[in-house]
Formats: structure tokens, sequence, C-alpha cells
């Protein structure tokens, strides 16, 4: 569990120094967390409020992997937006170049959580283009479950929560493996361990 | 609050929450005045048997016995349907859960010669549903934009 920990950790290690990069900004990475959800139990862990998740679906050597999803606040969102086009109103309602605007940030920062996670594991994982939702986040990562390839009652979700204070910007970067891509995360980090 | 496979009956007011590809399948008793609901995530149980309520096909005839064992009268149960979206276009591509939930629950309705009194299905859109037995069954759908309806 330790060895899965720092791999989520080395993740969101290297995509929050791209977000900070992006913002010029400082980020402050919480301890990952990972947690065991039982699907029934989904709504006490991320409930209805109105989220910006942008959705990437494992890819590579592991065709059908899981999902990595970088989840923001709305709120966050409009802040993150705010400061990369140079606009000010906290309150404004989103649009298309917010869109483009989060579909982007979301690609640089999942990217670089699997650059750094696939090469401590030693096998290729890329991301597949984005999709992005802005609307309730119980409802976005719940049609995310259903359409998974193992039929599963548990998610293991690996979540980091990245802030940068300047500019009051709150996101979460979550992977959610598939259980045999999970398996072989394990495996790969044992083998690592005995080598070392 | 149903979660994912969840399913209650009883005179009290439900809710699911967050519903994207899901489905909340209400049931009310109009002679009764007890309700049923439950949270449905996919279309076939494909023979599991430990979570009922997660399936069209296992959830709908589970919780039809549920009534019919409590003495309800299939004449005097309305059903309504709220959920099935599809959030991830791109995901999406052949395998529109939402939409095959919203088939099998239909198709499972029909087998029970049970029709389906009001339903907001589909879209793109995740939504909330609450469901009040003791207010003559009424049902709401809300979205993220917080308007709740009466369907």
């Amino acid at each position: 569990m330790d060895a899965i920990q720092e791999l989520g950790n080395i993740g969101a290690a290297h995509a929050a120094t791209t977000l900070s990069q992006l913002l010029s900004s400082t980020v402050e990475m919480s301890v990952p967390k990972i947690k065991t959800v039982d699907i029934a139990q989904l709504a006490s862990y991320i409930g209805e409020e109105s989220a910006a998740l942008v959705v990437f679906e494992l890819q590579g050597e592991i065709p059908h992997g899981g999902y990595i999803i970088i989840y923001i606040s709305r709120k966050s969102a409009v802040q993150l937006t705010n400061t990369m086009l140079g606009l000010t109103d906290p309150d404004r309602p989103l649009n298309e170049m917010d869109e483009s605007a989060l579909l982007e940030v979301g690609n640089i920062m999942a990217s670089a959580f699997l650059d750094a996670t696939a090469e401590l594991l030693g096998f290729v994982m890329l991301p597949s283009p984005p999709a992005l939702t802005i609307d309730m986040a119980h409802a976005a990562m719940q049609s995310l479950i259903a359409q998974m390839q193992d039929e599963i009652d548990e998610v293991m979700l690996f979540s980091t929560e990245l802030v940068c204070e300047e500019h009051k910007i709150d996101s979460d970067i979550i992977m959610m493996p598939e259980t045999s891509t999970l398996k072989i995360f394990v495996e790969r980090l044992e083998n690592l361990m005995k080598s070392s | 609050m149903i979660g994912i496979g969840e399913y209650h009956i009883g005179p009290e007011s439900m809710m699911a929450i967050g519903l994207g590809s899901c489905i909340g399948l209400t049931i009310y008793d109009r002679d009764r005045r007890i309700g049923a609901m439950v949270h449905i995530m996919l279309p076939e149980s494909s023979g599991r048997t430990d979570r009922p309520g997660k399936y069209a096909d296992t959830a709908v005839p589970l919780l039809l016995n549920k009534l019919s064992e409590m003495g309800c009268h299939r004449s005097s149960l309305v059903v309504k349907m709220a959920g099935g979206a599809c959030m991830f276009e791109y995901f999406g591509n052949n395998l529109n859960i939402g939409e095959r939930n919203v088939e099998k629950v239909r198709a499972v309705l029909t087998e029970n010669q049970i029709r389906i009194a009001a339903e907001e299905v589909g879209g793109k859109a995740g939504r909330t549903v609450a469901f009040y037995p003791d207010e003559k069954g009424k049902v709401t759908v809300r979205s993220a934009d917080g308007a709740a309806h009466e369907i």
C-alpha cells in the first residue's frame, strides 16, 4: 500500500508542478489518499455539487486501464480560467473559452501525472483525448463507474488535493484504476522493490 | 438517501442524488400510500444476485414482488423514472449505458404489463430525484443549476 501511495505521490507532484508553472504561482499538494469506496456510499465521498471534471481514460500498454479525473469545483474553475485568461469577475458563467482552457489544463496535468507514474512503473500509460463535463460531480463519477470494464461493487480512488492559495483554486486529481490495472501496478511495484 | 444499487420501500421521503447514466425508479401505491424507490446502475445482472437493486433486469421484479407481498395491487401502482443521461459522449461511443438502462427498465415493465406514468430520461445532464410517498407520490427532478420540478 505504501508503494501505491508513493506512485500517486509522484504523479500528483508532477501535476502540481505543471499547474504551478501554468499559474506562475505556488501550488500546495496534500498527502495522496487512497480510498476504497463501496458504490452505494459514493455520495458520501462525492456529492451533487456542481464541478468541472476533465476525464481521461488510461490507455497505452493497458488499453482500458481506468480513469484519471481532474476535479475542480465550479468556483475554482472560474478562478482558474480567470487567472489564465486575465479576467477578474468571479461570478461569471463559464463559456466555450473556459471549456477549452479547462480541457487544456486537464490535459497538461493528466499527462504530467501519467508520465511520472509510467516512468516509475516502466510501461507506457497515455491519456485518451479528454472529455469535459461541468455538472453534478456524483453524476459524472457514477457514469464513469458504470462503464468500467470490470464489474465492481467497490472502486479504489487515489486522490490528491492541489491548492493554489494565491488564486483561491482548489482541485483534486483522482485516479480510478480498473481492478486488473491495479493488480499490474502492485506486481510492478513489488518487482521494483525486490530488485532495488 | 438511496445509494447506487440500493432500494427502499416505505411511506417516508426518499432521494437519489447525482444520477448520470443511473436510473431512479419510483413506484407509488395509491391505495396503501407507500412508495418504493431503486437506484439502478446497469441494465443486465448476468446472473449476479448479491445486489439486485443495481441492475434493471433484477431491480424492477424485486420492487414489484416486494410490493405485491405487502398486498399492493398492480392496478394502483404509479411508476415514474428519471436518469439515463449520457454525460461523456466521447467515452460513450458504443456503450451508452444510460440509454440501455432506460430501455431495459421499459422492457421489464412492459413484460409485467405496467406502463410508465411519467419519465425524464436521456440528455447529457445529471439529475437528483426526490420521491414523496406522503405527498401522493410526488416526484421531483433537479439538475445542477438547482431548479427542481415535478414530473
